[in-house]
């Protein structure tokens, strides 16, 4: 009853069940008890994952038992072909004979199992938080509508086996991240902000789409997987255990692999919000909070750090991509980070606190180790948890102040949401890295790969100085964490007078929700690296396997720990919040004499100015496309409008040529019947 | 004698034909319903002749034949014409055909006549007076050469 | 054709053409009279080139008729008075029955001087004397586009003549032989050709005649009903007063009020 293929269906299938079951019952019978079929069914999925994790993880053990399996390719992987979606005869790439077929297959493995479970779980959570936070709104039904489209599309982005697909799935979580982010679309800031997002995410999936394309002339398939053709032979896939036994002819290096993982890389860059392509992540937070905190921090945006930890095998062979990929990280997380340090709006810092967290995960991710790729999902997994207890906490501050979310106009909050207080504290706690919390343990695990590879091998200084950039990071995080931790919390009490009534801790709904996440930030990432699981069931994933056991040379293998990074990745935490506390709670004059010094540099207003990068983007590319579109408005309407009038006024011209033809003059008539009776008899004498 | 017949009829051809042409051009030219529709039967006449000299030629009296139905629907043309000149001569108290010109296109121009004087002007009739009763009525001069004009 | 005709039929058309133009009413006074001369020199242009008749009598007959009945029709055309126009059209008329009468068939001369010229012609010179007793107006006096009527009427001759001028010099090519000399006088020459005329008519033509008859009739209803609808009815006399109608001739304006169903 419960075997992987069945689990698999599940649990996208039920999140189908639900959109459609809400969007058709939702407007008129259900109401505002809409929420229940989505509610019902992110339970099950949630179960339906965890159960799914359980039994991949016994499969997996049943495969090859306890410890690392000396095969390389032999890392568990369960695909269960759903049917073939399309098909063309004609259409087959010489390198392996097989035709163009995209078939709709799931993947079960443990890269796949971790990401639903995530993913599922905290849906649940925020949807849960959603109840409280939505009620009474107009659109309550189309929210949980959206919701669950979103989950259902985010479920089959992760678990199928198929580049077409994902790129299927990878434009409907946009969609679904368009519509939610508009989901006031009367606002104007609303609707803007959705179209940015989406126009955005185009650039990346632009370069994503050309990268199937080089996939398929490449390697003649578009399945992660092998499959078997009609007469018996294995086509090898992309990642299939097939290629990855003999890596060496078949993620051949060159300029082809390399472009194809700079292809990836940019479509992940679209959707991950990394530079220079980051710019809608902040826009963003004009959707509700429930919103931003499952699709802008949890679940959407990590889909770009899923895709590189899929193609991994693919990165690592092209051997100068990786370094590439840590810098994009790296320079994206500091730069998110300084322009987080004098931001106002409560959300705005977490959106670039998430924008500099996931240049942490492809950080981990670009450091082309098997250690480097775990450390990046297992921060992707504490993020997840973290980061959406922060945005749940700030919507309920949000909620409490009565929509208020600048930081300029509340304070001192302490008292008056003791919930939220703890909560947030234990978010930020985990955000900055403090020791022993969930957060310590991923960022230590990445800063710890990067560091190892920048001990000796190749690029290793480039490596090198990316893990200082990573700690500065570190550092200023902890920093602008607090600082927005005490803003909104220390100080005297002040609430804006928008809050009216509401300036009361939110109603359980929405708190427990936020203690959940909060007991999941604490615990979680001391319990997975204590034990180790998440690492070693990452490894069962085919392509991760690879990583660790090639004896190639360019594959760089699992590392031990090094002390010294925790205890400098702890001091830098502490120094940052003591550095926040002093400014902000203990000695406020020392901050306005700061401030004074920074503004006199520039630097104040370059930071707060979000580094310029959408004026630049104004003047470079949305100017130009804009006169374009006038010039090309303007062509329209007097060359194309100018023919189609003057055909359309050729008649009546015509008419008018011939009008003096009727003069009402009868002699004009006799005349004009004496020359037609002269052409009929020339006509007939000649 | 063959040759005296077809030159017979060529020339009567020759001579309908002329006719014919005369009568359009007059009816193209002529402004008066009445004279408009004396060219058309001019044309009739011209057509009469031809009819007539084919008739002799192939001693075939078809020719004659049609020729007397020509005459009988000129005569029915004639009343008919006369019974619609007369109805438009009531509208507008003139014969001119250039006075009805109200079916021509919207945005043209009627055609009106320039000024054309070239009739000298008539002298005033010089009605005759009857002087009182019993004395000689003195007889102007012209009043003998007096002539009505037509 | 031969080369003389080709000179002389289309000259003289030509001549003949620029002739009337010069005759007609809208031109000045000092021009029309060297028209009359330039159209009788076309005339006779275009018969010099047409074959000789042959028998002199005939021949001189023919041109004599023949000339009166296209200065006739001329006249029609030039005159500047209405009723002088008419009164020409009625030498044309008795031209083309002489001309009738020289081909052999008198009856058709006679019907066209008694209905045309004694019936038809007569009944419009009354009602133009009626219409204009003074011959002053200006309508008369011009013509209407007449270069270019004069030019379609030359042309018309022109693409006429000289098919028929040559159909007569090569009789078998579009022209069928006549019939013998001795059947023509049995048939349409023959001292009573018009009892022929009148049993082929009421013979084989006897439903046409009778259409004919219908026509007539219909025609005159319908002028009688024509006519009568444009009547004016004005209101019935007072006691004392006389009923009066207008009179047909005076000019009245014309209103909407004017028409009676």
């Amino acid at each position: 009853m419960f075997d992987i293929p069945f689990l698999l269906v599940l649990v996208p299938g039920v999140c189908l069940v639900a959109t459609v079951v809400t969007a058709a019952l939702g407007p008129h019978i259900l109401g505002p008890r809409s929420h229940w079929p989505v509610v019902v069914a992110l339970v099950i999925a949630a179960a339906a994952s965890g159960v799914l994790v359980v039994q991949v993880h016994h499969q997996a053990l049943a495969q090859w038992g306890e410890g690392r399996p000396a095969d390389p390719a032999a890392g568990y992987e369960k695909i269960v072909t759903l049917w073939q979606w399309a098909s063309i005869d004609d259409a087959h790439y010489a390198h392996q004979g097989d035709r163009f077929r995209i078939e709709v297959a799931l993947r079960a493995d443990p890269l796949t199992a971790v990401m639903l479970l995530t993913v599922t779980s905290v849906a649940l959570l925020v949807a849960v938080y959603s109840i409280g936070y939505m009620a009474g709104d107009p659109g309550y039904w189309r929210f949980f509508t959206y919701v669950s489209l979103f989950v259902f599309s985010m479920t089959m982005l992760v678990s199928v086996s198929n580049f077409v697909l994902l790129y299927v799935f990878w434009e409907a979580v946009g969609l679904c991240s368009y519509l939610l982010i508009g989901f006031w679309y009367q606002k104007p800031a609303a609707a803007a902000a959705g179209k940015k997002a989406f126009l955005v995410n185009r650039v990346g999936d632009f370069g994503f789409a050309l990268a199937v394309f080089l996939i398929w002339t490449t390697f003649g398939t578009l399945n992660f997987h092998d499959t078997v053709d009609a007469a018996g032979h294995i086509i090898g896939g992309v990642l299939g255990q097939s290629g990855l036994a003999r890596p060496e002819f078949w993620y051949a290096p060159g300029w082809t692999l390399s472009a194809i993982c700079l292809l990836l890389m940019l479509g992940a860059c679209g959707k991950s919000a990394q530079l220079p392509l980051h710019v809608w992540l902040p826009d963003a937070m004009e959707g509700p909070t429930p919103v931003s905190a499952l699709i802008h921090a949890a679940t959407m945006v990590t889909a770009g750090v899923y895709l590189v930890a899929r193609c991994a095998p693919l990165f690592v062979a092209s051997r100068d991509v990786p370094p590439i990929v840590a810098g994009i990280g790296a320079a994206t997380a500091l730069v998110a980070a300084i322009i987080a340090l004098t931001q106002t709006d409560l959300k705005r810092i977490l959106a670039y606190s998430t924008i500099s967290q996931l240049g942490y995960m492809f950080l981990g991710l670009g450091a082309g180790t098997l250690a480097g790729v775990s450390a990046g999902m297992f921060h992707l997994v504490t993020h997840a948890f973290f980061k959406g207890l922060l945005f749940l906490a700030a919507g309920s501050v949000m909620h409490a102040m009565g929509g208020v979310i600048d930081l300029e106009r509340f304070g001192g909050l302490r008292q008056r949401l003791p919930i939220t207080h703890w909560t947030f504290l234990i978010g930020c706690l985990a955000l900055a890295g403090f020791p022993l919390l969930s957060g310590f343990f991923s960022k230590d695990e990445i800063l710890s790969a990067v560091y190892e590879r920048g001990l000796d091998g190749r690029d290793a200084q480039w490596y090198y100085v990316l893990f200082w950039m990573g700690l500065a990071t570190a550092g200023m995080t902890a920093f602008y964490t607090f600082r927005a931790y005490f803003r909104a919390f220390w100080g005297p009490e002040r609430i804006p007078p928008e809050a009216g009534h509401h300036a009361h801790e939110s109603p359980p709904v929405m708190t427990r929700p936020l203690v959940a996440l909060a007991v999941f930030s604490a615990g979680l990432g001391a319990v997975l690296w204590l034990s180790g699981a998440l690492e070693q069931f990452l490894e069962a994933t085919p392509s991760l396997v690879f990583l660790a056991t090639h004896p190639a040379p360019w594959v760089y293998n699992v590392v031990e720990g090094h002390g010294v990074v925790p205890v400098a990745g702890t001091l830098v935490a502490l120094a940052g919040i003591g550095l926040a506390w002093l400014l902000y709670v203990r000695q406020p004059q020392w901050l306005a004499q700061t401030v004074r010094v920074l503004h006199a540099l520039g630097l104040y207003q370059f930071s707060k100015g979000k580094m310029f990068f959408d004026e630049a983007y104004q003047a470079l590319v949305v100017a130009p496309l804009a006169a374009f579109a006038r010039t090309c408005a303007r062509w329209d309407h007097a060359l194309i409008d100018g023919l189609v009038d003057a055909v359309g006024a050729l008649p009546s011209t015509l008419g008018r040529a011939l009008r003096p033809l009727q003069p009402g003059i009868v002699p004009f008539y006799a005349l004009a019947m004496v020359l037609a009776t002269l052409v009929l008899l020339g006509a007939m004498l000649w | 004698m063959a040759d005296a017949e077809v030159a017979l009829l060529v020339n009567y051809l020759v001579v309908g034909a002329a006719l014919v042409a005369l009568g359009a051009v007059g009816f193209v030219i002529r402004r008066n319903l009445i004279l408009m529709f004396l060219c058309a039967e001019m044309m009739l006449q011209g057509v009469s002749l031809s009819l007539a000299a084919w008739g002799r030629y192939y001693n075939d009296f078809g020719g004659q034949i049609l020729v007397l139905f020509i005459i009988a629907v000129a005569a029915c043309e004639a009343a008919i014409a006369l019974a619609l000149v007369l109805v438009l001569f009531r509208r507008r108290g003139s014969l001119d055909v250039m006075a009805w010109q109200e079916l021509r296109e919207a945005e043209l121009p009627p055609v009106v006549d320039r000024e054309i004087p070239e009739m000298p002007a008539e002298p005033p009739p010089a009605w005759p007076s009857l002087p009182p009763a019993g004395r000689t009525p003195c007889v102007p001069r012209e009043e003998t050469e007096f002539r009505p004009h037509v | 054709m031969r080369p003389l005709e080709l000179v002389l039929l289309p000259g003289g058309v030509a001549l003949g053409a620029v002739g009337v133009w010069m005759m007609l009413p809208g031109a000045p006074a000092e021009r029309r009279a060297p028209g009359i001369l330039l159209a009788v020199a076309g005339a006779a242009l275009v018969a010099a080139g047409l074959p000789g008749l042959g028998d002199p009598l005939t021949s001189a007959l023919f041109f004599v008729l023949c000339g009166v009945t296209l200065l006739g029709a001329a006249g029609t055309l030039a005159f500047r008075s209405p009723v002088y126009a008419a009164l020409s059209f009625g030498l044309s008329l008795l031209g083309t029955a002489g001309l009738l009468f020289l081909q052999g068939t008198q009856f058709l001369g006679v019907a066209t001087v008694v209905v045309y010229a004694g019936a038809i012609l007569v009944t419009f010179l009354f009602v133009l004397m009626l219409a204009e007793p003074r011959g002053r107006a200006t309508y008369d006096r011009v013509g209407f586009g007449p270069g270019m009527a004069v030019l379609c009427g030359a042309l018309l001759v022109a693409t006429l003549i000289p098919t028929l001028a040559s159909m007569g010099r090569k009789p078998e090519g579009l022209l069928r032989p006549p019939p013998p000399a001795d059947a023509r006088r049995q048939g349409v020459l023959a001292s009573q050709h018009v009892k022929q005329l009148g049993n082929e008519l009421f013979g084989r033509h006897l439903v046409a005649i009778q259409g004919a008859g219908v026509l007539l009739l219909a025609a005159l209803v319908g002028a009688a009903v024509l006519v009568g609808q444009g009547r004016t009815r004005l209101p019935a006399p007072r006691a004392g007063q006389p009923a009066q109608s207008p009179g047909p001739n005076q000019p009245r304006p014309s209103q909407g009020s004017d028409i009676h169903g």
